[in-house]
Formats: C-alpha cells, sequence, structure tokens
C-alpha cells in the first residue's frame, strides 16, 4: 500500500483518480502494528481519500466472540446429556451488522469527543473528551466502569518496565508519556571491590593507586 | 528474571488491560471522522474498552428484546427492532433498517404501478 499521502493527489500525477477514489475500500491488515504508517501523516485531508470510514470494521471472530459471551448460556437437554448451549447468532447477517454498529458507535463518540476538544482550543483527543462524549450521547453507564479499566490499565503499565506491550504501543505515536520509556536498563558499570569505588581503568602500565585494590590475573 | 516469571508478568497486565479487540483497527476507525488529528493513549484504551462494552450491551439488549430466547438465537431483526426501540441505540437506525421481504416489496410496486394506471 502506497503510504505516501501525498500521492494522492491525482492532479500532480496527471493522471485520471478513478481508481483512486470512490471505491469501497475494506481494510485487511495482516500485520496490525506495522500499517500505522500511512495514516501518521497528519495533513487532514490526504489520507482520508483512501477510504471511506463505513469501510472500516473490526474483526469478526473478535465481535462474534464478546457478543456470544455476552448473552447467557442456556442449558439444553440434547439426546438425554444436559449441554451448556451458547447463543446461535444465525447467519453471518446479524454478526456483520454488529459489526456495522460497532463503527458507527466508534465515530459517532469520536466526532463529539473531537467536538469538544475543538471548542477547548486542543489539539488531542484526551480521555475526558471520550467520558464526556459517552455521558452526552446516552452511554452514561459506561463512565464509571470505565473509569475503573482505565485505573487497571494505568497500573498494569506502571508495572510492566520493560515490556511493551502490543496493545498500547498503536497508540504511542500520538502522545508519549513518561511511562512509555521507562525500562530496565542493564547495569553497565563495573565497581572494583575496596573501600574506595573506583572504576578499574586497565591500560598496559598501571601505577600503584593508593586504596585501590589491584587485582591480578594469573 | 526467570522466563516463567516474565511469563506471569504479561499475562497478568494483558488481563489488567483486558481488551479484545484490536487497538489499531480502532484508531483507525477513529482517525477516519473529519478533523481529528491526534488520540492520546488513554483516549484509545477508553475508546476500544468502551466499544467491547457496546458490543455487550446491544448483543443482550436485543436478544433479551428479541423473539430468540425461546429458539435461542439473536437475529438481525431483534438488532433492528432495538435500534428502534431504545433511545440509546437510536442513532443506529440508519444501518439497521428494518427488512422487508422481496415478495411483500414488489407486491407493494405493484400495488402501486396500479394506482398510477388508475389514476
Amino acid at each position: 500500500m502506497d503510504g505516501d499521502s501525498s500521492t494522492t493527489d491525482t492532479t500532480q500525477l496527471g493522471i485520471t483518480g478513478e481508481y483512486m477514489t470512490g471505491g469501497t475500500y475494506v481494510l485487511q491488515t495482516q500485520d496490525d502494528d506495522g500499517d500505522e504508517s500511512f495514516n501518521d501523516h497528519e495533513d487532514g485531508n490526504g489520507s482520508k481519500d483512501y477510504f471511506r470510514e463505513q469501510d472500516i470494521y473490526l474483526p469478526i471472530a473478535n465481535v462474534a466472540r464478546i457478543m456470544k459471551n455476552a448473552i447467557p448460556q442456556t442449558g439444553k437437554v440434547i439426546s438425554g446429556n444436559f449441554k451448556n448451549v451458547s447463543c446461535n447468532l444465525g447467519s453471518k447477517d446479524a454478526k456483520e451488522c454488529v459489526q456495522e454498529c460497532v463503527s458507527e458507535f466508534i465515530s459517532f463518540m469520536t466526532s463529539e469527543a473531537s467536538e469538544r476538544c475543538h471548542q477547548e482550543k486542543r489539539k488531542t483527543i484526551n480521555g475526558e473528551d471520550i467520558l464526556f462524549a459517552m455521558s452526552t450521547l446516552g452511554f452514561d453507564m459506561y463512565v464509571e466502569p470505565l473509569k475503573l479499566y482505565l485505573q487497571k490499565f494505568r497500573e498494569a503499565m506502571k508495572g510492566e518496565k520493560g515490556i511493551t506491550p502490543v496493545t498500547v504501543s498503536e497508540g504511542l505515536g500520538e502522545e508519549l508519556t513518561d511511562e512509555s520509556f521507562t525500562g530496565q536498563l542493564p547495569a553497565g558499570l563495573i565497581t572494583a571491590d575496596g573501600q574506595q569505588q573506583n572504576v578499574m581503568v586497565y591500560t598496559t602500565s598501571y601505577q600503584q593507586i593508593p586504596g585501590v585494590q589491584q587485582i591480578q590475573f594469573s | 528474571m526467570s522466563g516463567k516469571n516474565m511469563e506471569e508478568k504479561v499475562e497478568q497486565a494483558t488481563n489488567s488491560k483486558n481488551i479484545s479487540l484490536p487497538v489499531s483497527r480502532v484508531r483507525l476507525i477513529m482517525k477516519s471522522s473529519p478533523d481529528v488529528s491526534c488520540i492520546n493513549q488513554d483516549a484509545l484504551f477508553l475508546t476500544t474498552k468502551a466499544t467491547e462494552l457496546f458490543v455487550q450491551h446491544l448483543a443482550l439488549s436485543s436478544y433479551k428484546n428479541g423473539s430468540g430466547k425461546e429458539t435461542n438465537t439473536l437475529s438481525y431483526s431483534d438488532l433492528a427492532n432495538v435500534a428502534e426501540e431504545t433511545e440509546t441505540f437510536q442513532f443506529l437506525t440508519d444501518i439497521l433498517p428494518k427488512k422487508i421481504l422481496a415478495r411483500d416489496y414488489l407486491k407493494s410496486l405493484e400495488e402501486m404501478e396500479k394506482d398510477d394506471e388508475n389514476l
């Protein structure tokens, strides 16, 4: 995929733009991590011509799994045995539909949060904006649980010195926090034994330095 | 740090963060909104998590509201119904139109044409 957003201006390229615009692009990223680059160009117009917002969905498998886990399993007796049966999500229809609803939901929240952000003359959408949007748009009931999750998330982040998990690194391109840089650095200092803590420097001709223990290699 | 210790730590962290949706994809969808420039880490996490809650919420509401309880099925029409009937989900009515059987639609078309002819 062409990552350079400057090439989307077809007049510059001198070609008809038909193959670039107006198509429906359903994004299939194999490697979710690596594909961020084309999206990082901040000139608002360029990258958005590639796709329409309604065509980007979350993976159907993930969505279906969450749906199934949300619906209570019923006990059914099947050929004499008691079995726990999870809900039948019917044809792909219901699942695909929820996929679309999800994208709609995200866009809905984001545009509301974005608006608030702009009103306050800020450029970066932060957590507060999102929570505010939830509250405004009738998803008040999510706010408290979300705050708790955020707390847990932050704690998990702090405890992970040296581990950079995939799920978090995506966001680092936007705003780098202090936490993202804490890592355990291996100790690189070699100190000599003795009363004085000196770094041993080995030279071809060494002098007897008072207070420093000499190390002899045999 | 031993290998096992590391594993435990990662697992613990993943469970605490507890996300089952791809964050990068969520970010992509967010960025496709007009005038969105930067999204901070918290916002991204909250949106992803909220989306999970939303899926659960939508699925459960549709199921409870729908006729599938006896048959243990969640169908499209359950979703369409809940969108129309619940205020919270009303923003979805455009993308969840109630479906009509093709033959019923064709019938009503025929009837409209007849009416036109009669005029």
